[in-house]
């Protein structure tokens, strides 16, 4: 019943999110074309991404999309026709350029929380290693080991 | 002028151990005595026995010379023959051998009055000092030059009647064991002098081709007077007051006063009835009945045989049928019916008890017989100290006192006794027994009977600690002597308390040494009180000792460089061997609260930091999840702050 509930919420995220993109294809084909493969490493990434919230893809896709920002805006001055569009898409540099920044997101993804651990343990054993010692004090003072 | 080094008794009489007097101490040795103030030198010295305490009571009791009697004039701890320590007890020389080197037939009149009236005087004076002699037999009763009265040596220093021969003793006293007899009675002193009268009418001693078993034997089956002098010749005078003095209960034997007018006495009629005889005899182990008083003996003397015939029914047969006695009868049947009835206590406990009734009721002159062992409840002490290394005998009268024994014998007899004071007696002497820890038990009573019983302990047991004046420099000396020794054992512990007032009653109570940590504060307390009032001068070999035993008491300490502190503080006061201050050092109330609230402080901080290091280990994980989250943010605002700055710039140009 609790997954039939939450079901419906979820397939009209699906359709709005359809109907969003159906609307960009039908009314700018070329700029859908453009976006879809500067951010395809995003979509491959919300796909994949298992995690709730998606941290890795959502990284990926606000990475992707930063570099996605100027060929958008060359399209958009280039009349935002199919030819200006194959253009670009022509270019190494743009693909290449978006490409790399999803890729750095993704790396950023992984690594940031494997920093984070490592300060956090560091903190935590100088905590330890300052306890141990007090443990120690106390032990030699009052002899609790003995008595 | 006194040696310096002579070891002096009360501070004036010296042992002269170079002059022994075999015959002087009726029996016990004896050595010449001088008294070093006035040069009187016409003094004995007796030896007492180290498991033989003196009459403390006597002793306490005769102050004075005594007209007829070596009575005593001091008593204390002085050098034995070989060095070893001795006890002696002082008197006054005797005027003469004793008379049994010297035994002939007296002439009537001289018995009388050479014997009789001065050896009656003398007992008079006795007892109006309230003081038995219970030593009156040939080698203690002196002549000096003939025609001189007689004399009675020393009776003191040992127990009563503890050396008196079967034949100079009542039977109700000979059955005893020797150290069990007590003081007695006067009357009990009047028959031994009824038996010397006898002997020196004779000139000989009576039934002497007997043993000790069949004297005793023959005078319960005749009485005392048929068996020593039924088939002897005497004068008729004497014949007569020896009737009276030889009379089986202490009630019938006249008085000394009385003796002193023999006529009178003599005139005095003694209705004493033969023992009625039985028709057929019944055998008690090795011992064949004929009369009640023979069938009590045997009871006591034969105790599981007597239990049998008891329990068997036999007794109380042959009391009805065989001796027609059936009034008694029914009195031992009680007894044994109350037994059989009883069936919740220890099997053995309750035939001691049910054969202790019976012997009081067959024959209610004998003496509390428990186990095989005969005595008189006031005599418990001295047997006590006899029986100290037996462990059948202590156990035996260990279970007397337990079960308060001489109360239950008291009151089938009454009207022989002061019930209510023997009562009392026996409650303490079972509270004493009872007292708990190393210095109750045995020992302490032991101790509490014998005032004069030097401390038993093997840590003193070269010197003789009679008092606890001595007691500090003895352990002093023994632990000096040998450092590995504990300076408390229970025999010393038991001494003091039986020798202390309730201060040190309540110190050696509360010492709870053990057999692993034999030394600690309450034992160290009980030193510290006996150096504070009996030897206020330095103990350093004890005092070094306690330094090396205080590892237990300084670790009452919870601080640790409080421990050390302390006992680097305890060596320099163990040098000027002064005890308290090593125990106020130790003890420290104020000190001790201090370390225990720094303790619990400590403990509660331990706890609190074992409880977080348990967090830190046990939150691994969460760490890592906190990390993750944490790292993921840290991407996703990257990633916007990219966007953002992008957009920016877009907007910008």
């Amino acid at each position: 019943m609790r997954a039939k509930a939450q079901a419906p919420r979820r397939h009209s995220m699906v359709w709005l999110q359809g109907l969003g993109c159906g609307a960009v294809v039908a009314l700018v084909p070329a700029m859908a074309l453009l976006l879809g493969v500067l951010l395809l490493p995003g979509v491959l990434a919300v796909l994949y991404d298992r995690q709730g919230g998606r941290p890795v893809a959502r990284t990926v896709l606000l990475c992707g999309t930063a570099a996605t920002v100027a060929p958008i805006l060359a399209l958009w001055s280039a009349g935002n026709s199919m030819d200006a569009c194959m253009v670009l898409l022509g270019d190494l540099r743009v693909v290449g350029t978006a490409w790399s920044t999803a890729a750095a997101g993704w790396i950023l993804a992984e690594l940031a929380p494997v920093a984070v651990l490592v300060v956090l343990e560091a903190i935590t054993q100088a905590r330890a290693a300052r306890l141990r010692a007090a443990r120690e004090r106390l032990v030699a003072e009052w002899g609790f080991d003995d008595t | 002028m006194a040696n310096p080094s002579e070891a002096l008794i009360a501070d004036r009489y010296a042992v002269l151990l170079a002059q022994p007097l075999p015959d002087a101490g009726g029996g016990l040795p004896a050595f010449a005595a001088k008294d070093r103030q006035t040069g009187d030198a016409a003094l004995i010295a007796i030896q007492v026995r180290r498991d033989m305490p003196p009459r403390a009571r006597a002793l306490q009791m005769l102050t004075g010379p005594i007209e007829g009697v070596l009575a005593p004039l001091a008593h204390g701890p002085a050098p034995g023959l070989r060095n070893e320590p001795g006890y002696f007890v002082v008197c006054p020389a005797p005027p003469g051998p004793p008379l049994a080197g010297r035994l002939r037939p007296w002439p009537e009149a001289a018995l009388i009055a050479h014997a009789l009236r001065p050896l009656a005087l003398a007992l008079d004076r006795l007892a109006a000092r309230n003081v038995t002699h219970r030593g009156i037999r040939l080698n203690n009763v002196f002549e000096g030059q003939r025609g001189q009265p007689l004399v009675l040596g020393a009776a003191w220093a040992a127990p009563p009647a503890m050396h008196q021969p079967t034949l100079f003793e009542p039977p109700y006293s000979a059955m005893c064991h020797p150290a069990g007899r007590g003081d007695g009675g006067i009357a009990d002193d009047v028959y031994a002098l009824g038996v010397l009268l006898v002997a020196l009418a004779l000139g000989r001693l009576p039934l002497a081709e007997l043993d000790d078993t069949a004297i005793l034997r023959r005078k319960l089956e005749q009485g005392s007077h048929g068996a020593l002098a039924g088939d002897e010749r005497m004068p008729p005078f004497i014949a007569d007051l020896v009737r009276g003095m030889l009379a089986e209960d202490p009630e019938h034997r006249p008085t000394p006063k009385l003796l002193l007018d023999p006529a009178v006495a003599r005139s005095r009629r003694v209705a004493a009835r033969p023992p009625r005889k039985a028709q057929r005899a019944l055998p008690i182990g090795e011992i064949v009945v004929w009369d009640a008083r023979t069938l009590a003996y045997a009871l006591a003397a034969e105790p599981e045989h007597g239990t049998s015939a008891l329990r068997g029914g036999a007794a109380v047969q042959w009391l009805r049928r065989g001796l027609g006695d059936a009034a008694l009868a029914a009195r031992v049947d009680d007894l044994i019916r109350l037994r059989l009835s009883d069936p919740s206590t220890e099997e053995s406990r309750s035939d001691a008890i049910m054969l202790m009734r019976a012997v009081a009721t067959i024959d209610p002159l004998a003496p509390l017989c428990w186990h095989g062992i005969a005595l008189w409840p006031d005599g418990l002490g001295p047997l006590l100290a006899a029986g100290a290394g037996e462990q059948g005998s202590t156990g035996t009268l260990e279970d007397l006192v337990g079960v308060e024994g001489a109360a239950g014998w008291g009151v089938l007899r009454t009207e022989r006794c002061d019930f209510g004071a023997l009562r009392q007696e026996t409650r303490q002497n079972r509270a004493s027994l009872g007292t708990r820890g190393i210095a109750g038990g045995l020992p302490r009573l032991t101790y509490l009977l014998n005032p004069l019983l030097p401390c038993g302990s093997p840590l003193v047991a070269d010197r003789w600690v009679g008092r606890l004046a001595d007691l500090p420099a003895a352990i002093e000396a023994a632990v000096a002597a040998n450092p590995k020794v504990v300076p408390l054992d229970a025999h010393v512990a038991a001494f003091i308390a039986a020798h202390g007032d309730s201060r040190l009653e309540a110190d050696t109570n509360a010492l709870s040494g053990t057999v692993q940590n034999p030394f600690g504060l309450p034992e160290l307390r009980l030193l510290v009180q006996l150096q504070l009032r009996f030897h206020p001068r330095p103990l350093p070999a004890l005092a070094a000792w306690v330094v090396g035993a205080s590892a237990p008491m300084v670790a009452l300490w919870c601080n640790r460089p409080h421990r050390q502190e302390l006992a680097d503080r305890l060596r320099p006061l163990a040098q000027a061997g002064m005890l308290p201050a090593m125990l106020a050092l130790l003890e420290d109330p104020a000190g001790r609260n201090a370390d225990a609230s720094g303790a619990r402080l400590a403990a509660a901080e331990l706890s609190g930091i074992e409880a977080e290091l348990r967090g830190i280990v046990a939150g691994a994980g969460e760490r890592r999840d906190i990390a993750a989250r944490i790292g993921q943010e840290i991407a996703a605002g990257v990633g916007l702050t990219a966007l953002a700055t992008m957009l920016a710039l877009a907007v910008l140009g």
